[in-house]
């Protein structure tokens, strides 16, 4: 029926992306979730080493993002080493909002956020105040491998200006940046979801923190369930915004950006984060080569289920 | 009440979809394996506190359990056997691939009781200090220095405390330092309850794989000829670790995408019509949307637009649309619903005769 009122809208043309016929959802075969065994067996058959350490590696996953034309965020500077940390002077190069992420940090380990400019120093969303030195300190600490897994001696640490989420889904949420996260086979999107920051989640987008996370259909970009620390929720708990039913705004641009970050980096099983940034529209944050499972208790749906019906053997 | 537990569970195994059943077995399978290996390392074992000064030089493990020291590095490949049945059909979470590996073997040269408690000690000393260290500001390799020194200091105390014969030079120092560094970390990213459940799997590994690596089986084996246990535990790993269905422990993490689709499954009649009113309202959303995207819609340049079959009929209503003006304050504009999907005209548009 969705798809009927989409056609109306949109003309015939709109449906780029081929629609698969799921079936009804309750008609459809339970055997078909993914486990963490399965998907490492389907990233050593799609991902090449070589594609992974790219993606891992933010800063040589923007290159190549970047040279694919997809959007990122801006660069402010890469600093890898010293040398060059001895050269930087946060007062003179560092904008009024900034973030500094470690290249090859997981899981927002390591990432450091200032919200504004205060005299000579810089307020986090806290409230906490950074003066130059924490900030050349933070910057240290990640060029020495701090944030970056055991196996990384060295890392690189990436600043970039601080993205200022779109107010069509921010206002969603109280604080933070909300992010898209889109499973993808080759450049085929398989299930997707938005993270919503709660004052729970202290404005992270992180689900073990209790942030929300809530299902995205892809044919029709509206929310179709929400989760918060496996509980399902109607509503957001702060803001009171109705999360069920709510259409996240360029849904169809974010599909198509998704599909593409997988292709550029070299992956063909990965997971694309996504923010909606106020000037710029839908920005790739990072590619995941391990794209994490959770996403299927999120939708309801089995990542396995889906594959199937794009024709994966899983051999 | 065990009869209710006990009907609960018979439910459960008939709603239980082949998804669900198959790895439950064989995670059950492996689990009652693992157990009963355990029992026969727990048989071989003579004397369960007893400190290295009463084995007048016997090693530790020669004396407890009749491993030689020189046969000591055989039963790492069983080690790493039971590593991987842990990890890929329980799902068990540890700190490190291989760390409860190590410590196991550190146990076996220390002893089944003496082991924990050392390796217990060093790391909550590591543990308690940890804060501290991390005020200090320094790089993560220094961290790691000062706490190697820290737990070699402990060890060397816990030696003068119990026994000067104490072989906790074997003890996997380093391994006990990264512990206690990826318990902090844990501790900081997903809470302590999270970061004290991972070090409780990482120990009971340990636990487990100390006294597998001890039983008869394993002893008997190493006896007979020391390629037999490298080769058969490596064509095990290598059959074994193809396993690709679902660990023991995704089932619970996983139950709530099938549990809850059977009770959505069971409450048909009302719920169905629910969903159906649900969709008509939002059906009414949309074209509502349709509206709104018709009168937003920029107009397009040099061409007629004809909203109705009446427009065609006569030239005056047809209307030449005037071409828009550039404006480039637009792209500073609030965007309403800034979806940034092409607005689409409701209008034909006829560039010759024939499109009419």
């Amino acid at each position: 029926m969705y798809m009927d009122i989409r056609r109306k809208i949109l003309g015939e043309k709109a449906d780029r992306r081929p629609v698969v016929d799921r079936g009804p959802p309750l008609e459809r075969p339970l055997d078909e979730i993914l486990g963490i065994n399965m998907r490492n067996a389907l990233i050593a058959k799609y991902n090449p080493r070589k594609a992974i350490e790219k993606a891992r590696d933010k800063v040589a996953a923007k290159v190549a993002l970047e040279a694919a034309g997809i959007s990122c965020t801006r660069t402010i500077a890469v600093i890898d080493d010293y040398q060059t940390l001895a050269a930087f002077k946060p007062e003179r190069d560092m904008p009024e909002a900034w973030a500094i992420k470690p290249a090859r940090g997981s899981q927002g380990d390591g990432i450091l956020l200032a919200v504004a400019k205060q005299g000579r120093n810089w307020v986090k969303g806290s409230g906490t105040v950074l003066t130059s030195e924490d900030v050349l300190h933070h910057i240290g600490k990640i060029v020495d491998g701090q944030f970056s897994g055991d196996s990384a001696a060295e890392d690189a640490a990436l600043i970039e200006p601080l993205i200022i989420a779109d107010p069509g889904l921010a206002d969603l949420v109280p604080d933070g940046l909300p992010d898209l996260r889109v499973i993808c086979l080759q450049s085929e999107p398989l299930m997707g979801m938005v993270r919503l920051p709660t004052n729970e989640s202290d404005g992270k987008a992180n689900l073990h923190q209790r942030a929300i996370g809530a299902g995205v259909s892809l044919e029709t970009g509206r929310i179709t369930r929400a989760l918060q620390g496996g509980k399902p929720i109607n509503v957001h708990p702060d803001t009171g915004s109705q999360l069920v039913g709510f259409e996240i705004p360029g849904w169809d641009r974010v599909l198509e950006m998704a599909g593409k970050c997988g292709p550029a980096v070299g992956l063909g099983y990965s997971g694309a984060d996504i923010v909606l940034d106020i000037n710029d529209g839908p920005l790739v944050l990072e590619v995941n080569a391990h794209p994490g499972l959770e996403i299927q208790n999120i939708n309801q749906l089995g990542l396995k289920a889906q594959m199937k019906l794009m024709g994966e053997d899983f051999k | 009440m065990f009869s209710d537990l006990k009907s609960k569970l018979k439910r459960i195994k008939e709603r239980a979809t082949p998804q669900i059943r198959r790895p439950f077995y064989i995670g059950l399978a492996v689990g009652s394996f693992l157990l009963g290996l355990v029992a026969l390392g727990l048989a071989n074992t003579e004397s369960f506190f007893a400190l290295p000064s009463s084995f007048d030089g016997q090693a530790t493990s020669q004396a407890i359990w009749g491993l030689k020291p020189s046969n000591l590095m055989m039963v790492l490949p069983l080690g790493s056997f039971l590593v991987v049945l842990a990890r890929s059909f329980i799902g068990m979470r540890a700190f490190g691939l291989f760390t409860p590996m190590l410590i196991a073997l550190a146990f076996l040269q220390i002893g089944p009781i003496m082991g924990p408690i050392v390796l217990g000690t060093s790391v909550l000393v590591g543990m308690i200090v940890a804060p501290a260290l991390l005020r200090l500001r320094m790089t993560r390799v220094g961290f790691l220095g000062v706490l190697i020194s820290l737990i070699v200091l402990t060890l060397v105390s816990l030696q003068m405390v119990f026994d000067t014969q104490l072989q906790v030079d074997a003890f996997p120092v380093v391994v006990c330092a990264l512990v206690v560094e990826r318990w902090w970390r844990q501790w900081e990213k997903d809470g302590p309850l999270d970061a004290a459940r991972i070090a409780f799997n990482t120990f009971i590994l340990a636990v487990v794989i100390q006294f597998v690596m001890v039983s008869h089986v394993a002893l008997s084996l190493i006896e007979a000829s020391p390629i037999l246990m490298p080769l058969i535990i490596g064509i095990a790993i290598a059959i074994l670790g193809r396993y690709r269905g679902l660990r023991l422990t995704e089932i619970g993490r996983f139950a709530p995408i099938w549990l809850e689709r059977r009770r959505i499954a069971r409450a048909k009649g009302p719920d169905g019509e629910e969903v159906e009113i649900e969709l008509t309202l939002e059906n009414t959303v949309l074209a509502a949307r349709q509206d709104e995207a018709k009168e937003r819609a920029p107009p397009l340049e040099g061409m007629w637009i004809i909203n109705s079959a009446d427009d065609l009929k006569g030239t005056s209503k047809r209307r030449r649309v005037p071409q828009a003006q550039p404006n480039s304050e637009a792209q500073f504009a609030a965007r309403i619903g800034a979806s940034g999907r092409p607005l689409k005209h409701n209008a034909w548009i006829i560039k010759a005769e024939e499109d009419v």
